[in-house]
């Protein structure tokens, strides 16, 4: 693999419980590169990313991180007992290592301070993942990989975060792939987008590879209505993007 | 040389410190009921020692390990429910354990024996519990990541097959050095009320581990005071001092 790239992933499939969850999936991820992985729900996503960060077997195929890259994960889901007896300060600390100091982690996803002694079953979802954010962030990884949430967390907070992982990008310049259903986080923030529904049905620069014709391949006719709203989205975003 | 049941108190400060932190752990990952089923399938190594004159507490180990790595087998390897196969496997182990058991001797193993140990079951069980404590201390942030991410933990290359293991060794051990206090069928009660009680009282993680291995002590130490000085079953007495105090766990998070 060259310096240029951080990670190169060949002909990747995973099969689970005799299942085919993904069938030959092959990207790469540059330097500050923004990959975004989109496709609904159940089409492999998260999977892709445990399989990148080890935690589900690849079936086949090669995955191959640069000798420098480092990983930084936020899951899908991070339920927090409500009972869990646990300040962010805490939680925080559990990771390993500390390449930032507590206070620079705070300000860099833009958390007040004063979070830290504050138990962490008393902040709703979009803020424990600006919490599990900063988790991701503390050792200084140079690849992160974010599972969107699909439920719980308000447009407004979607919003936010993804701002967030933008400023992110831009001060610590970082590599990103990020899984979404949402197609408006690949026109807002990502350089490449990869569709996935089991096998890699489109891979490039948003505005060539996300044809209408692949997107309803994608989501499925019958979610074509749904989708040609995206589209109509996508078509204002491209005359701003012109303007 | 302290007479017997000075090192017993000293011993139990020793074994509540170790179900206290293992109770906390299994608390916060809804292993509860499991280590009540669990405690059961010690009765027919129990059973075994007293029928073959060994001391009880290594039949009662023996099984416990043979009990814990078929749960976690049929957790990680098979598609059976773990709840249901606990549950059939551990009452029946109760059976069989209560079925070898001379009567006369049946309720101590129920409801513990503290009287009948000897100074070096005693000086066994302190060892045992130290180390449980102290192997909880050096790798307390795996644990508890584990415990309340498991995601998290197995994207830091924690493995999840090991870490469920380690916790269940943990539990079978705890089990082990627990039921000369108070008895196969009390166990339960000296790792979870514990912990408990500290989660409704606790406001960070610290907090809850101290609470929880403070109440454990408290606990275990009253019960057995309290038993020694009135000739009643220290068991069934620890059991009651902690369920008070959880009670008053209830009142002080409001």
């Amino acid at each position: 693999m060259d310096s240029s790239k951080l990670l190169e992933v060949k002909d990747l499939s995973v099969v689970l419980d005799g299942r085919k969850i993904i069938d030959g999936v092959s990207f790469e991820l540059k330097p500050q590169e923004v990959l975004a992985v989109i496709g609904p729900n159940g089409s492999g996503k998260s999977t892709l990313l445990k399989a990148l960060v080890g935690t589900v077997k690849k079936t086949s195929g090669e995955i191959s991180f640069a000798p420098g890259a480092k990983i930084g994960y936020l899951p899908q889901r991070f339920h927090v007992d409500f009972y869990l007896p646990m300040t962010v300060k805490e939680f925080l600390n559990l990771k390993p290592e500390h390449k930032y100091p507590l206070e620079e982690v705070l300000r860099l996803v833009e958390i007040p301070e004063a979070w830290l002694k504050e138990n962490l079953a008393t902040f709703s979802s979009g803020q424990l993942q600006k919490i599990l954010l900063a988790w991701a962030i503390i050792d200084q990884p140079n690849v992160l990989l974010f599972d969107e949430p699909t439920e719980n967390v308000d447009v407004v907070s979607q919003e936010s975060i993804y701002d967030l992982l933008h400023d992110l990008q831009d001060e610590l310049k970082i590599s990103m792939i990020i899984v979404s259903h949402d197609l408006n986080v690949v026109y807002k923030y990502a350089n490449t987008v990869l569709c996935l529904n089991e096998k890699m049905l489109c891979y490039g620069e948003p505005l060539t590879a996300l044809t209408n014709e692949t997107l309803s391949h994608l989501y499925g006719d019958h979610a074509f209505f749904h989708h040609h709203h995206f589209g109509e989205h996508h078509h204002e975003e491209g005359h701003e993007h012109h303007a | 040389m302290p007479d017997i049941f000075t090192l017993t108190l000293i011993s139990g400060v020793f074994v509540a410190a170790a179900s206290g932190l293992v109770g906390s752990f299994l608390i916060l990952r809804r292993m509860a009921l499991m280590s009540d089923a669990l405690s059961h399938v010690a009765l027919p190594g129990i059973a075994l020692g007293v029928i073959l004159h060994f001391a009880p507490i290594w039949g009662g180990l023996v099984f416990l390990f043979i009990g814990v790595t078929l749960i976690w087998l049929v957790e990680n390897k098979t598609k059976l429910a773990t709840e249901s196969v606990t549950g059939v496997m551990f009452v029946t182990a109760l059976a069989i354990g209560a079925l070898m058991i001379p009567e006369q001797d049946l309720l101590e193993a129920f409801f513990g024996s503290v009287t009948k140990l000897t100074a070096l079951q005693i000086g066994l069980q302190t060892l045992v519990a130290a180390a449980i404590i102290a192997f909880i201390l050096i790798y307390l942030k795996r644990l508890t990541l584990f415990a309340i991410a498991p995601d998290l933990s197995a994207s830091l290359k924690i493995s999840s097959f090991k870490m469920q293991f380690v916790l269940l060794a943990l539990i079978a051990l705890t089990i082990a050095i627990g039921i000369s206090f108070v008895g196969v069928l009390l166990m339960s009660a000296i790792v979870i009320i514990p912990a408990a009680a500290a989660r409704n009282i606790a406001k960070s993680f610290n907090g809850f581990l101290i609470t929880s291995v403070v109440i454990a002590i408290l606990s275990l130490i009253s019960g057995l005071v309290i038993g020694q000085v009135y000739s009643l079953n220290p068991g069934v007495m620890t059991v009651l001092v902690s369920a008070g105090l959880f009670v008053v766990s209830l009142f002080w998070r409001i």
